[in-house]
Parts: structure tokens; C-alpha cells; sequence
């Protein structure tokens, strides 16, 4: 079967889709696990602090998973909009 | 062709999943005999990513090849990336907080029971990309696939053992590390247990959510290109 160029273009931009989305949540995933490490060792010294702890938490959980989610918009681009 | 492609897969797999384990064994503290137990249930735990990898080995070494498509290399190319990478992440994950939990019970023997069950339900969410990547491995290994050659689903299945394999790593690696954390804590203040296991829970599932992204992505691939 002849290979066209369009779906060259189609299959790697599936490929990309997937190294993409792969790649892109090894970061954010590390990252939030080792706020939340923090965030439960922090509580263990000072319990008084929980809420506390918890809300700057999950606001540094949100901050560090935005990349996750510009991978999910590209991976996402890639598959339906190309 | 597809031997060739099955047996990188699995080697890949079973490979990756080896130099897990030998990982995981690294963070074992060498503590006393009265701490054996809480070491080998951990062990175990750890050891479930590794039986998934060996698992999907096996499937792909002896899967009948005759008269299949040659997509059936690709796709099980993907399945043992998915796998075997997945598991790489949940492994270093299970491990962290058995190592914690062993040195935990190590400074306070009193609260050995409490350590244990919270080093269980910590490991046990640090696994669960370990199970998506299985999911997608099994999902590949038994698509029904067209006998021509084609590049798109050829890239596409490629592109979801990718996604998934490495997407399992990061949440893997980090549930553990809020795990192993929740575990020490407990072991240094034991009144806090609930609350730690709230926090643990409540930051696991905000570390789970990159690992969702990439099941979806790789379902996507899977089942609708």
C-alpha cells in the first residue's frame, strides 16, 4: 500500500499526541506528590496548622499542574485539530 | 518482523521492570528482624508493578503470531511501553513508602499497626498507574486490528504505550513521595493520623490527575483513531 503524505502527517501527530502527553506528566505528577510530601510532613510538626497547610498546598498543586494541563491542550490539538 | 518488535516489548518491559525492583530494594533501610514483616508486605506491594510487567511479558512472548496483521508489532511494541515504563514510576513509588514505613517502625514500634496500614493504602494509590498502564497494554494486545499496513494506527498505538508508560511514572513516583512523607509523620507524631491520611489522600488525588490525563490520551489513541 502507497504511503501518502497526509498520513505521514496524521501519524505523527498521533505520536506527538502521545510523547507529548507522556512526557508532560512526569513533571507535574512529581512535583504535586512532593507538595503534598511537604505539606503532610508540615502537619506532622504542627498540627494547628492544617487548613493552612492544606490550602497552600493544593494553591501550589494548581500552579505546578498547569503544565500538565498545556500537554493535555496540545495532545489534545494534535489529534483532532491536524 | 513481529517476534522481533514482541520481544523488544518485552524485553523493554521485563527489563525496566528488573531495574525497578533493584531500585526499590535500594531504599529498604537494613533494620532488625522485628521489622521483617512490614519490609516483605512492602516488598510485595512494590513487587505488584513488576508481576503486571512479567505478566504482560508472557502474554507477548507466547502470543500465537501466525497469519496476524503486521500493525500486531506495533501494538505490542505499545503494550510493553506502556507496561514496562508504568511500571518503572509505580515500583519507586511503592518502595518509598515501605522504606519510610520501615524506618517509622524502626523509631516507634508502638504504632507498627497503624504504620502498616497507612504504607498499604499509600503504596496501594501509588499503584494505580501501574494498572492503567496494564489496562492499556491489554487493550493493545487484543485490538482488533485490519491486515494491511497502515502508518496512522501503526504511530497511534506507539503513541499510547508513550503516553501512558511515561504518564505512569511521574504521578508513580510522587503519590509515593507524599506517602512516604504521610508515613513518617505519623511515625514521629501518631496522634495525627487521620489528618495525615486526609492530606495524603487529598494531595494523591491532585497527583493522580496528570496520570488521568494520560489514560485518556492514550484511550484516545487506542480506541477512536
Amino acid at each position: 500500500m502507497e504511503i501518502m503524505g497526509a498520513d505521514l502527517v496524521k501519524a505523527c501527530a498521533c505520536l506527538g499526541a502521545g510523547i507529548s502527553m507522556g512526557l508532560g506528566a512526569i513533571g507535574p505528577g512529581v512535583g504535586e506528590g512532593f507538595a503534598a510530601g511537604k505539606a503532610c510532613e508540615a502537619i506532622g510538626r504542627n498540627p494547628q496548622e492544617a487548613g493552612l497547610l492544606t490550602r497552600t498546598m493544593l494553591v501550589g498543586q494548581a500552579v505546578s499542574e498547569s503544565t500538565g494541563i498545556y500537554s493535555l491542550v496540545i495532545s489534545l490539538l494534535l489529534l483532532f485539530v491536524v | 518482523m513481529s517476534v522481533g518488535f514482541a520481544a523488544i516489548g518485552a524485553a523493554v518491559g521485563e527489563g525496566y521492570t528488573a531495574g525497578k525492583a533493584n531500585e526499590a530494594l535500594s531504599f529498604r533501610p537494613n533494620l532488625v528482624g522485628e521489622i521483617m514483616k512490614t519490609m516483605l508486605v512492602g516488598q510485595a506491594v512494590a513487587e505488584t508493578a513488576g508481576i503486571f510487567g512479567l505478566v504482560i511479558a508472557m502474554l507477548l512472548l507466547f502470543s500465537p503470531v501466525e497469519g496476524k496483521s503486521i500493525l500486531t508489532a506495533w501494538a505490542y511494541l505499545g503494550a510493553g511501553l506502556s507496561m514496562g515504563l508504568s511500571a518503572i514510576g509505580c515500583g519507586i513509588g511503592a518502595g518509598l513508602p515501605a522504606g519510610t514505613a520501615c524506618q517509622g517502625i524502626g523509631r516507634q514500634p508502638a504504632v507498627a499497626g497503624q504504620l502498616s496500614t497507612l504504607m498499604l493504602i499509600g503504596s496501594g494509590v501509588a499503584q494505580s498507574t501501574a494498572i492503567y498502564g496494564f489496562l492499556i497494554a491489554l487493550l493493545l494486545l487484543y485490538k482488533q486490528l485490519p491486515m494491511e499496513m497502515n502508518l496512522i494506527p501503526a504511530f497511534s498505538m506507539i503513541g499510547a504505550g508513550l503516553c501512558m508508560g511515561f504518564g505512569g511514572i511521574g504521578p508513580g513516583i510522587g503519590e509515593g513521595l507524599a506517602a512516604g512523607e504521610a508515613v513518617s509523620a505519623v511515625a514521629r507524631n501518631p496522634l495525627t493520623v487521620g489528618l495525615m491520611t486526609r492530606t495524603m489522600l487529598v494531595g494523591q488525588a491532585v497527583s493522580e490527575s496528570t496520570g488521568i490525563y494520560s489514560l485518556v490520551v492514550a484511550l484516545l489513541l487506542t480506541l477512536a483513531v
